[in-house]
Order: structure tokens, then sequence, then C-alpha cells
């Protein structure tokens, strides 16, 4: 084992790196950083509860009962108040309704007034579909008659999605891709720069042994990433993992070829880091923010979905996706398996032209 | 100019016997630029062959070329005897090499470096030895980084030790150090041939190359214009009634400097 190249040339660069402390701590703690404020912004808001305010001018047997049902909806958060102070919170936007209970209620036809949030639609109009189905509800309930249609709802086994459902796959594509691009990147123009790689080319070292060390050296990295955001997403932030782990892994490690691949081509093709640090963002930027990381790519124009479903980062982000939130098997995300090592040659191809051993 | 070469001699092609290094005809070009210009030599086994000329006369393509790091245009280049231009894999595995700004991995100790190095010829080695034979056992744990110019020189050459080269190549190894660093990588070299291996050493230094080679070769332009022993071309330019603007002593400054700060190495 001591002797073979490959294995001291992969030994050697993994202690050299996990002896880095800084650089180890930084590519852990930044996606977890990320994924910590967007989960707790919580973009997706899908699941939030609607904001419901009741001013109860009656005080009667009625009103209570309507409010203690109002509570029981597991989708409303209900606040009391008095009229002027809900008002002011539906300015405020902390409400998405208002609803008025006169004091007349229980005595004959009453009508509840409802003030909603315009600016937030979407959310009011949750509370206004709950509002008027309650108001119905209790309405028929009042008259003493049933209705003539009810709806008989059966639950269905299904996984309560929530956005860090959404956020944490994506979150271990943009790790893994910026592991592979700037991990990449960075040390080799500067190994290049202090002709460690000159030194390394005048023993009889094979070139793939070498470049193949650098691969498990960064993709144990991005091993340890995926375990990471995977563990911080389950114990804090009630992510649910669907899939298999190992196919996660075989994405995580194809993925990385692809952006490790591209960090080299960016590498070889620049003499300085100076040169090196732009050309990454430039490719890395428009990937983080077009393949569907932190936002569904559905939210986008149609033109610009057409484009971005065959960016590297959405084939990577929507495998992973589709592993964690449905389990898929690997021969269920073939399309984006096959979009990745196409992503991979391509890459392969460009960075065996540009990279160079020296600085000419 | 009096040019004394010994590239109009014509080589017997087999007689590659005795010789660490055999050149022939030997040219480079960059564009439009001639960086090696169809030069011959021949370094014998165990000698401290000097390279010296003024930067950008060819030495550095020279030596790359016989590094087996680049190829050459034409010519022919026979290192350890085999033939570098269709070999280069070869050759690399029975040199040593010490390039002029060959940093290291960061992270790993002197120890550690030398185990990965020797894996890379497929050895295994006792890096402790080599450490003490350079005189760098104290740092053994060390990193790279942590050494001074003169330790990293020395590092740099026990590197180049692990696969027990037959022939060295040291690019400039005495660049920006202290005289003591000096006399002291001298005093190493000396031993290195002494266990029988042959240095190429290129070097700004004359007196560098006066004290330690055994013949030098002085290139400008791509073409080698004089190729002995320092002291048979030092004796040429005397007998063609040469005299130098200031008398010869038997001390120079750096003696004197030597003389006051002793030959200890000051590297804590």
């Amino acid at each position: 084992m001591k002797t073979n190249p490959f294995v001291m040339l992969t030994w050697s660069s993994l202690k050299a790196y996990f002896r880095n402390r800084g650089a180890i701590f930084f590519s852990l703690l930044v996606p977890l950083m990320i994924m910590g404020i967007f989960g707790l912004i919580n973009f997706g808001g899908g699941t939030s509860s609607v904001n419901i305010g009741v001013v109860d001018q009656a005080h009667n047997q009625v009103s209570d009962r309507l409010i203690t049902n109002l509570k029981g909806i597991k989708a409303v958060k209900l606040h009391t108040g008095s009229l002027d102070a809900e008002k002011q919170q539906l300015q405020q936007g902390n409400r998405d309704l208002v609803a008025v209970l006169p004091a007349s209620i229980g005595q004959g036809s009453t009508a509840i007034t409802a003030y909603y949030n315009q600016g937030n639609p979407q959310n009011s109009q949750v509370a206004m579909a709950i509002m008027n189905q309650f108001v119905d509800r209790a309405s028929f309930a009042f008259a003493g008659v049933s209705p003539a249609l009810t709806l008989d709802a059966k639950p269905v086994q299904s996984r309560n999605l929530t956005y860090v459902d959404f956020l944490v796959p994506g979150m271990i594509g943009l790790s893994i891709m910026q592991t592979g691009l700037f991990g990449v990147v960075f040390t080799f123009v500067q190994w290049k720069q202090r002709g460690i790689l000159r030194r390394l080319m005048a023993t009889p070292m094979r070139v793939r042994d070498f470049f193949f060390s650098q691969l498990v050296t960064r993709l144990t990295t991005v091993a340890l990433q995926i375990a990471v955001l995977l563990a911080v997403g389950l114990l804090l932030f009630h992510f649910h993992f669907a899939g298999n782990l190992f196919y996660l892994l075989i994405v995580g490690i194809v993925g990385g070829g692809v952006f490790l691949a591209m960090g080299l081509a960016i590498s070889g093709a620049s003499k300085s880091e100076e040169t090196a640090a732009p050309i990454a963002n430039l490719v890395s930027l428009p990937l983080m923010f077009l393949s569907g990381v932190f936002f569904s790519r559905s939210s986008m124009p149609e033109w610009l979905q057409t484009i971005t479903q065959f960016s590297p980062l959405t084939y990577v982000t929507d495998a992973l996706r589709s592993i964690s939130i449905d389990g898929a098997s690997l021969w269920a995300i073939r399309t984006d398996l096959l979009g990745i090592l196409i992503w991979l040659a391509i890459a392969a191809v460009i960075a065996n032209r540009l990279f160079k051993w020296e600085v000419v | 100019m009096d040019v004394v070469t010994e590239q109009a001699e014509a080589f017997p092609d087999a007689s590659t016997a005795g010789f660490a290094i055999v050149v022939d005809g030997l040219r480079k070009r960059y564009g439009s630029l001639v960086a090696v210009d169809g030069i011959s030599f021949r370094v014998k086994d165990r000698e401290i062959f000097g390279l010296l000329g003024p930067n950008g006369a060819g030495k550095t393509t020279t030596v790359e070329i016989l590094e087996g790091l680049r190829d050459a245009d034409d010519g022919r280049a026979i290192v350890a005897g085999i033939d570098v231009r269709k070999e280069p894999q070869k050759v690399k595995g029975l040199i040593g090499v010490q390039l002029q700004s060959s940093a290291f991995f960061d992270g790993l100790s002197l120890l550690e470096l030398l185990d990965m190095f020797a894996a890379l010829y497929g050895r295994r080695v006792d890096a402790m030895a080599i450490l003490k034979k350079v005189d760098l056992a104290e740092k053994a744990r060390s990193q790279v980084n942590k050494l001074s110019g003169g330790q990293k020189q020395r590092f740099s050459i026990a590197t180049a030790l692990v696969n027990e080269p037959r022939i060295l190549f040291l690019d400039e190894p005495t660049t920006g150090l202290d005289p003591q660093a000096r006399r002291n990588l001298w005093e190493l070299a000396d031993s290195i041939r002494a266990e029988g291996r042959t240095i190429v050493l290129t070097t700004h230094y004359m007196d560098e190359a006066e004290t330690l080679c055994d013949r030098v070769a002085i290139m400008d332009h791509g073409k080698i214009l004089a190729m002995e022993p320092p002291d048979a071309l030092i004796q040429r330019l005397i007998d063609k009634g040469f005299k130098g603007d200031r008398v010869e002593r038997s001390a120079n400054l750096e003696d004197v400097f030597l003389d006051m700060t002793g030959h200890g190495l000051r590297e804590a």
C-alpha cells in the first residue's frame, strides 16, 4: 500500500486536506448557514398557517362556539381582539383576514363582515375559503338542516412536504457544485503558480493517479457535506428523507465529477487566482440561481425554464430531490443521470484541453 | 571571441558507456525564438557538470529536456542510458530533480512528503535517514513552510534523492542563500557525488561553478560557447593575455565574512 502511487497520493492529499481545519470548517459552515437562513425564512410558505383575527362583539354562546370551532382548524392561527386593534394588525400584514362577529349573531340572519388583506392575496384567499366553508357549515347547523351534499374526505398516506424538504436536496446540490468548482480552482491555480505540479511531473507519476487521487479527496468532502446537511436537516428542520442514501451518494459523486472537471478547466485556463475567481463566479452564480436550488424553477418564465432544464446543477438537484422526496430509484432518475453524464463528458474534454501543469 | 567547443566532434553513436548523459544536435524553438540551437555534449559518470550562462541562454530549456519535462524539436538525448525523447517516464525514474521554485503541498510533514515522493517511484524509503543526510532530522515533523531558505533547498534535494538517482539535476540551488548555507550546500553536493552519482548543476555564481564543477559548459543564445574544466578555461583566458582589473589575493570578502561569522548554519 505504501508504495502504491495512487494510494499514497490520495492518503497524503486527504491528510493535508483535513489538517486544514479552516477550510473544512467553512466548507461545512457555509452550506449550513445558507440552509439555516433559507430554512428559517421559509420562502416556500406552502404550509404556513393563515392568520385570522376575530372581533367578538357578541360574547354570547353562539360566538363562543364559533371561535372554539375556528380554533379547531389546524391551518388557522386564530387571534382575537378589538376591531381597531385587529384592523391595525391587518394593515400591518399580521392578519390575512379579520372577521367581525356582530352583537346580533345567533338571532336570525346575521352578516359576518370580513376584512381581508389585499397585499397577500394568496393567503387571504385561503382564509376566505376557510371562513366561507365555516360560515356555511355553521348556518346549516343553526338552521337544523343537514346539507344536501357532503364531502366525505378520506385521508391518503402522504408526507407533509415542507420547504425544507425542497431546500435540503437543493443545498446538497449547491455544496457539490461549490466544492467541485472552488475547492479545485483555487488549490490548483496555487499549485500551478508555486511549481508544485511541475515538481510532481518531474517524477514518473502517472497523470491519472494524480487526478483520481484529487477526485477521491474532493468527493470525500462532498460525502461529508451531504452527511452534515442531511443530519442538520433531519434534526433541526424536520426534513423528511424518503430515499436511498446510497443513491444520493452516487448522484453526489457523479455530479461532483462534473464540477471538478469544470474546476480543472477553469484552473487550467487561468494563470492566477485573480483571473480564476471571477471565471468561477461567472459559472457558479447563474447556475446557483437558475437551477432550482432555492426556488422551484416552475416560477420562472417558460422560456427560461426551457433553457435552465439543461443546466448541470438542475440535473443534479432534480435527481437529488427525486431521491430524497419521492424515494426514486436510479432507473427513475435516468434522464437526470444521463444529463449529468453528458455534462461530465463535456467538462472532462474541456478540462483535458485547457489544463496546464505550469504557468507559461 | 575564441569559440572553444567540442561540438564539431562527431560522436560515435554507440559509445554511451561511461557517460551519464549524451546529447547530440539538440534543438528546441518557441515560435521564432530558438532556445536551444543544436547543442551536443556529454556528461561523464560521477562528475559534477556545470551549465552556465546568462538568463535566456537556454540552460533551463536544455535541462528540462533532459529531465523529460519538455520534448525537443530535434536531436538526441540519452540520459542514464535511455533515450529521454522516447521514454521520458523511464528516465524520470532514474534521475532526481531539484527545481528552481519547487514548493510542496502544505499540511504535510517532511517525513510524510518523502514517503509520498518515494511512492511516486514505487519505492519505500527510510525517510529519516534521507533527512539526516541533508541535515534536517530535527525538522522531520515540521512542514516545509516552517523551513529557512537553505533548509528548503536541502529538503528539495532530499526529495530528489528518494529514488537513489543515477543523475541529480540541481537548478540554481544556492540562489538567495547566505554564505554559510551556500557552503553547506556545496558540501552536500560533494557528498552526493561521493556516493557515485552524477550531478548536473546550473548556476549564476561563478565561484560556485569553480569550486564544485569538474567541467562547465558556457551557453549563450542556445549554443555552447565552451566546455572544459574551470581551471582550463581560466588558463586559456590568461594565456590570451587577459589581465583582471584587480589584483588576485589569496582571500576574498566572502572568506572574511565567513572568518568573522563562522561556518555554522544560521537557521534556528
